[in-house]
């Protein structure tokens, strides 16, 4: 994990609801994770200039922010001056200017001397060629959000904030528009702080998780850390519990019409892919259709069987969630009377079974 | 009935589309920033600034020209002023200009505000996080986005400044080829009984009037889409 370069000390309050944090982020990706109205997106504005918090301090890279200081008059340099590039979670595109002018939007507000990254570069990296003449009207929403993403990195901010950049999307664009997050911030370098409600995005992306709980600051660890150590999934939704798994594709079967692909140490057979071979490849496993066996099923018509140690039993709802390591962490879903008759606990050892119909490929 | 204007009548029109067209680029620049301060902004004074640009609106034109009268008279703040660059404003095209600006102003102002209230205002953030500031942003996004309902707003001011008569008669006078404009022209025939000739610019500010309604009423439709 990269150095520390975003400290907030800060408090805002409002009539209902008051945010307190304390933090110090590292350079990488951070997420920052919680249910509906626990501060994520008041954090990601006080970061940006957007919202002014009532006290404490803001510092990027040892740049003051905002401060509210106490011997000196107060600080609050205005977004424009913050160099703090925001994806919103609508794209919020320039409706009246065409993609390649949106794109150009921040990059020419931005001082030459300061200038890192090259709009022709953006454009190859997220595939935009094709649409640089169109209104934003005409695009669909994944297009929109990697315009977005173009337009926020063209102006070389120091910071690139992310509200829920996939909230809007169908499920093939998400893992896309993953994927080219990632390689974003592997080619350059760029500290990424991502607003998520949906636990597996976070756990595919981040380095770093921050959880907040009703503008409280619930646990700052490594994903996994997080997930396990913590009572993190009594605060997910239960509807967006799956797990994101990132893999290649590495043959196709045409006789059995499924593609197989291989996701660090296992191997799933999916419905056929229009992929190449090894071409990368996300998944989706959404946690109510994995199933649980004691024992190694036998005489089953489903394709994928993986060993797998329970790490972690929750609690969320009227339901079990059970963390299974399969060579990653999936995510399974049983009742609670499952859970006590396969007497499921810390250690034990399950196998996990999956229909190749049931696992959804994002991109 | 003689219906054929005389080129002294059409250079009546003519000096009233020249004082309502300067009237109204003078007070442009002023209707956006008193519209954009009033859309935008959360400026302690706002609701006098409000008050103050509404009043030609409901104030006698009469009250509204006395008011303009006093601030270019030679005692008035702007007095001393013309003095120095050797001009005199009062009685002249320019002051019939300036008072139609003035009255015209709070219509203009209301059109704009409605225009770039309804621009979001996250739009403008996006634009800031940018790097673009406030006055970029009003150039580059609020400008543009709300510009169908800011040209609404430069045509009905257009339109009523085509018809000012009372703020006009107090600065400019009623002086025949030099600030008689539509509105006086038809005043002074009709008292003095030349039916014909103020139809005939009667006729003049119908067919302009009409044709600011329809533009208007174009820009406003095509605004919301």
């Amino acid at each position: 994990m990269g150095e520390a370069f975003l400290n907030l000390q800060f408090r805002k309050s409002y009539p209902d609801f008051t945010l307190e944090l304390d933090v110090l982020l590292s350079a990488g990706i951070t997420a920052i994770f919680g249910p509906s109205g626990s501060g994520k997106t008041t954090t990601l504005n006080c970061i940006a200039g957007i919202t002014k918090p009532d006290s404490g301090s803001v510092e990027l890279w040892g740049r003051r922010l905002y401060s509210s200081g106490s011997r000196f008059r107060g600080i609050n340099r205005p977004p424009e001056k913050r160099r703090v590039g925001y994806v919103f979670q609508d794209g919020l595109l320039f409706p009246h200017l065409r993609v390649r002018e949106n794109i150009l939007y921040g990059y020419h507000q931005t001082p030459k001397n300061r200038r890192h990254l090259q709009p022709n570069k953006l454009v190859e990296m997220l595939e935009l060629e094709p649409l640089l003449q169109r209104m934003p009207s005409t695009l669909s929403g994944g297009e929109r959000q990697r315009v977005a993403l173009a337009r926020a990195m063209a102006a070389s901010p120091e910071i690139l904030l992310l509200d829920e950049p996939l909230a809007s999307l169908d499920m093939p664009f998400r893992g896309r528009i993953l994927r080219h997050l990632k390689a974003i911030h592997h080619d350059t370098g760029i500290p990424m702080v991502y607003v998520s409600h949906t636990l597996s995005e976070v756990m595919v992306l981040a380095q770093q998780a921050l959880v907040l709980s009703n503008g409280k600051q619930v646990a700052l660890d490594t994903p996994n850390k997080v997930l396990h150590q913590t009572p993190v999934l009594p605060l997910v939704d239960p509807a967006h519990l799956e797990t994101l798994l990132e893999g290649r594709v590495v043959a196709h079967h045409p006789t059995s019409g499924t593609t197989e692909a291989v996701f660090g140490s296992f191997t799933l057979w999916l419905p056929t892919v229009e992929r190449e071979v090894g071409d990368p490849i996300t998944v989706s496993l959404a946690a109510s259709d994995v199933m649980v066996a004691a024992e190694a099923p036998t005489g089953l018509s489903a394709r994928n069987v993986l060993k797998a140690t329970v790490l972690a039993l929750d609690r969320v709802g009227d339901m079990v969630m059970v963390t299974a390591d399969a060579g990653s962490p999936i995510l399974v879903e049983v009742t609670p009377e499952a859970s006590s008759s396969l007497e499921l606990q810390p250690g034990s050892e399950v196998y996990l079974v999956l229909k190749a119909s049931s696992i959804v490929v994002l991109g | 009935m003689n219906h054929v204007p005389t080129s002294e009548e059409f250079d009546v029109l003519l000096l009233s589309l020249r004082v309502a067209a300067v009237g109204t680029v003078i007070g442009l620049p002023i209707g956006l920033l008193i519209a954009w301060t009033l859309a935008k902004t959360s400026m302690p004074g706002k609701v006098l600034l409000d008050t103050l640009v509404s009043f030609p609106l409901v104030l006698p034109p009469v009250v509204t020209g006395y008011a303009l009268l006093l601030l270019l008279g030679r005692n008035g703040p702007l007095g001393g002023l013309q003095d120095d660059l050797g001009i005199e404003i009062l009685f002249t095209w320019f002051a019939a200009a300036l008072a139609a600006g003035l009255v015209s102003l709070p219509l203009m102002v209301r059109s704009m505000e409605v225009a770039m209230g309804a621009v979001d205002p996250r739009l403008e953030l996006a634009a800031r996080s940018l790097g673009a500031s406030r006055w970029k942003v009003f150039a580059t996004v609020t400008v543009p986005l709300a510009f169908r309902g800011i040209l609404a707003g430069v045509v009905l001011a257009f339109a009523r400044g085509m018809g000012e008569f009372g703020a006009t008669i107090i600065v400019a006078g009623n002086i025949p080829g030099h600030t008689q404009t539509l509105p006086l022209a038809i005043f002074t025939n009709l008292q003095v009984g030349d039916d014909d000739a103020a139809v005939r610019f009667i006729v003049f500010s119908l067919a302009v009037a009409l044709a600011a309604l329809l533009a208007h009423r174009w820009m406003l439709k095509r605004a919301v889409v």
